[in-house]
């Protein structure tokens, strides 16, 4: 069951913003985009993933680019960013597989 | 042992920044988050270059622990703060490390890392340097620890508790769904054993539920029967080590195991039974 296009994980050791997919989505369902303020990136904050009942599934802390990186199953899910200064913003999201879904937030 | 003994708040460790006798260390899922910024004055370990044996698939021996926090600068008599990302899962991992090797004064930081910095508090990117120390660690605590036919033992007998998301629990995902599909041989969990993401323990920020919801969580909600021991798991033991954390260090129970192994040992053993599908 591994995926294509992931740089290299190992463990559960994933960077900031997640792990990023470069060359297609291969067999799983990807949400992944990037959290600006103003038009510039939000580089401290939290990703997180929250499932049609509205369960927390995963998290990940933004990158510096403030993106994020999910590898969902198919289905709908909830992205929720927090960030500094009590900003909390939520969009809802449709994974499938084999697709990269993007999900670009301003907070 | 109450809260107090085991957890301190940002304001505690903002007020006790640079006190002799007190050591942060920051131990992270994403190791390189460190380098980025860190608690000014807190010392780095890293979980898997410097708590994992290179070859084996075990932990560093006492040797190698006692080499860890004797480079480190951290002394027998230290009261050592852990933190890191992730909701404090490899701090609560690190922090299971420090007791498995008798280091009894440890405390988590509540809510780590992001906590920290969700509170705007200051991060720096100078590392401390401390003086070298000789630090003695204890033989392994077995009493905290659980292996593959622990696990397959306490199938029908103890509390098992199965710390993964629903969807791992069930065998849609093999893995956290912020990192790619991959490890185990099969999915699924082990039979009788009761789904409690270790995340439901915690808030948004972070930080622990009150031990009142925690009680209800594993108790009413879950049901595990307190009378009986326990052992968690998750997918590498770093999840569950969070809710050893819970049931072991928060609500004082006496018998709680966690198997580091997890489901990346036990979804890959030949013949041992596998549940799949959701809760019940």
């Amino acid at each position: 069951m591994s995926g294509s296009g992931q740089a290299g994980a190992a463990g559960c050791g994933a960077p900031a913003g997640g792990i990023k997919v470069t060359d297609g989505a291969g067999n799983q369902a990807i949400v992944q985009g990037h959290v600006t303020s103003g038009g510039s990136p939000v580089p401290t904050g939290y990703a997180r993933l929250l499932n049609a009942d509205g369960e927390f599934v995963a998290e990940v802390p933004l990158g510096d680019d403030g993106g994020f990186t999910f590898y969902a199953a198919p289905g709908d899910w909830t992205l929720r960013v927090l960030a500094p200064g009590g900003i909390r913003a939520d969009r809802v999201v449709s994974a499938e597989l084999g697709k990269i879904t993007e999900l670009d937030l301003a907070v | 042992m109450s809260r107090s003994d085991v957890l301190v708040d940002a304001d505690w460790v903002q007020s006790h920044l640079g006190d002799p006798g007190i050591v942060l260390v920051e131990v992270d899922e994403d190791t390189s988050a460190y380098g980025k910024g860190h608690i000014k004055g807190a010392v780095k370990v890293d979980w898997k270059k410097d708590l994992q044996d290179p070859v084996r698939r075990d932990f560093v021996d006492r040797a190698g622990f006692e080499a860890l926090l004797s480079e480190r600068g951290i002394s027998n008599d230290d009261t050592v703060i852990l933190y890191g990302g992730n909701n404090n899962w490899f701090a609560a991992y690190a922090y299971w490390y420090f007791k498995l090797y008798g280091h009894h004064n440890v405390k988590l930081l509540d809510g780590g890392r992001k906590k920290w910095e969700l509170d705007s508090r200051e991060m720096v990117t100078e590392v401390p340097t401390r003086a070298a120390t000789s630090y003695h660690a204890q033989e392994q605590d077995g009493a905290i620890r659980a292996f593959r036919d622990d696990v397959v033992a306490a199938i029908g007998n103890l509390n098992l508790v199965d710390v993964r998301s629903p969807d791992e629990f069930a065998g849609r995902l093999l893995a956290p769904a912020h990192l790619p599909q991959e490890q185990a041989q099969r999915g699924g969990h082990v039979p009788t054993a009761k789904n409690v993401p270790w995340s439901k323990a915690a808030q948004e920020d972070g930080t622990f539920k009150s031990d009142d919801d925690l009680s209800s969580l594993y108790g009413d909600e879950a049901g595990l029967d307190f009378s009986k021991d326990t052992i968690a798991y998750c997918r590498i033991g770093e999840r569950s080590a969070h809710t050893w954390f819970v049931l072991h260090e928060l609500l004082n129970q006496p018998n709680v195991k966690n198997y580091d192994g997890s489901w990346t040992e036990y979804g890959s053993l030949v013949g041992v039974p596998i549940e799949l599908g959701d809760g019940k």
